[in-house]
């Protein structure tokens, strides 16, 4: 009898027991089995350069980058309203989704270089997203463009920007761009970059590589700092040979505050670069921030979704 | 000995009913709309989980925040980043009670009382809401659509944008249980 008691028990325990299971313990594994993670930029650049950040599919970005005259020094100073009187680059650009993973955009920048007047085309994949367990630890993406001088030739067929040759109007950059999100915070990019022009002036480079190193820490939901840096690798024989010349080539180095305002990001920022083409800004950065030659621009970009109402629907 | 027998026969049925108690459902459809004098937001997903016990009336929904699709990926953006945080709440997680002693054993249409919390933005707050359950030869399915005030979620709508987003937003809720197999 003892033992019918304390079986009745038991099936009274168990039975209770039952009764109090708690449901969530049916789904242990709720969501993606490695969840993204999501927004390590606030947008597709981090200042000057690429993120690893994308449109999504049928995403159309309309950009407008702005880099004002130098703040300080010769052409600075209150006599062109510390730069704002001048513009050395304007970028307007279409950019657009074509997937989750793939972008593609058209642009025409005023340039900042030896060319001007330029027509730019870029492809951006993104190959891997980091993941918030680590299984992927950084987001890689790459990016390819090609622009092309509209501007008539130089006279001198020794300038660097007289074109005997349709071609002699092309540069191309190929730039690898590996990001990390540390927690909610802080990103930090590495971005290899490789440089090819097809023509150059006499003891420049056809061909060199960067190095670019960005980060950003968020100060709150809608602004945060952003920093971006690269360092060419230009040889010791052309810098010199420049330096007799009386030209130094810096390294660019941009520092901005991004401010989300409900439909815009708006980036307000600081570079010592005149040039918004990574074909440009890499290899003909030739303003120190030392000297006052450091400019304030801006970047703007309204994302407008296209298509996709009907498939929404559904 | 008798009486020992016809126990353990009891128990071993008990255990066997008891296994049917419980549904579940791994792909409860979650959506929601706000209508603001300057848009209609709407989102949706599949990948919400829910399990109900017919027998207890406990009742179980859980989601994941950055699963909803918007149409315009810059809400989504927005929804993820400013609103939800839902780095910092990854999922939406309801546990409640079918207030009414209905038979879901039994085929029929039940309009029913849901009482329990919801944790959304890491806050709870209780609620009850009307739903209603079908049940069809052993099949259940559940819906019910009812409305969230975002600010009992300390869910903040900066005033640029108060035009953009609804103060109340309607969720509506979807699942089509199976029996959970133990």
């Amino acid at each position: 009898m003892k033992i019918i008691a304390f079986l009745m028990l038991c099936t009274g325990i168990s039975i209770y027991a039952q009764a109090q299971q708690d449901l969530s313990q049916l789904f242990d594994s709720t969501g993606p089995a490695h969840p993204k993670v999501l927004y390590t930029y606030k947008g597709t650049r981090i200042i000057m350069g690429h993120s690893t950040d994308m449109l999504r599919k049928h995403e159309l970005d309309v950009r407008v980058d702005h880099r004002f005259g130098d703040l300080g020094g010769e052409f600075g100073g209150a006599k062109t309203f510390y730069g704002i009187d001048n513009s050395t680059d304007i970028r307007i650009g279409l950019e657009y989704g074509i997937t989750d993973r793939l972008m593609a955009g058209i642009g025409r920048s005023k340039g900042s270089g030896v060319q001007h007047q330029l027509l730019d085309l870029l492809v951006k994949y993104r190959l891997v997203e980091q993941t918030q367990d680590n299984y992927v630890p950084v987001s890689v993406a790459v990016l390819g463009t090609a622009v092309m001088s509209m501007m008539s030739s130089e006279e001198d067929p020794h300038h660097a920007a007289w074109f005997g040759d349709a071609s002699d109007r092309l540069s191309y950059v190929a730039q690898g761009i590996v990001s990390r999100k540390f927690g909610d915070r802080l990103a930090f990019s590495l971005s290899p970059t490789y440089v090819h022009r097809n023509r150059v002036g006499y003891m420049d480079m056809n061909n060199m590589f960067a190095l670019g190193v960005g980060g950003r820490l968020k100060l709150s939901k809608r602004i945060g700092i952003v920093a971006e840096y690269f360092y060419p690798f230009r040889s010791q024989a052309s810098r010199d040979y420049y330096k007799a010349q009386g030209i130094t080539f810096y390294n660019p180095l941009g520092v901005g505050l991004e401010i989300e305002t409900g439909g815009h990001v708006f980036h307000l920022n600081f570079t010592n670069s005149s040039a918004i083409q990574e074909s440009q800004f890499l290899p003909e950065t030739t303003t120190s921030w030392l000297q006052g030659q450091f400019r304030w621009g801006f970047n703007i970009s309204r994302r407008f979704t296209l298509f996709g109402k009907k498939d929404w629907k559904k | 000995m008798k009486n020992l027998f016809l126990l353990f026969s009891m128990v071993i049925i008990t255990g066997a009913v008891s296994a049917q108690d419980v549904f579940s459902c791994r792909n409860t459809r979650f959506s929601f709309f706000s209508s603001a004098p300057l848009e209609d937001i709407e989102a949706k997903t599949d990948k919400g989980v829910s399990a109900i016990n017919v027998k207890t009336g406990a009742i179980y929904f859980k989601v994941p925040i950055a699963s909803f699709q918007f149409r315009k990926k810059l809400m989504q953006d927005h929804f993820n980043q400013n609103y939800l945080e839902s780095d910092k709440y990854p999922f939406a997680e309801f546990k409640g009670k079918v207030l009414e002693n209905a038979d879901l054993n039994r085929n029929g249409t039940y309009q029913v009382t849901v009482e329990g919390t919801l944790n959304l933005h890491g806050v709870d707050k209780p609620y009850r809401e009307k739903g209603t359950i079908t049940v069809k030869d052993g099949s259940i399915t559940a819906g019910s659509t009812f409305n969230i005030r975002i600010a009992d979620h300390r869910i903040d709508v900066p005033t640029m944008v108060v035009k953009n987003i609804a103060e109340v937003v309607a969720v509506t809720v979807n699942a089509v249980y199976t029996v959970v197999n133990r």
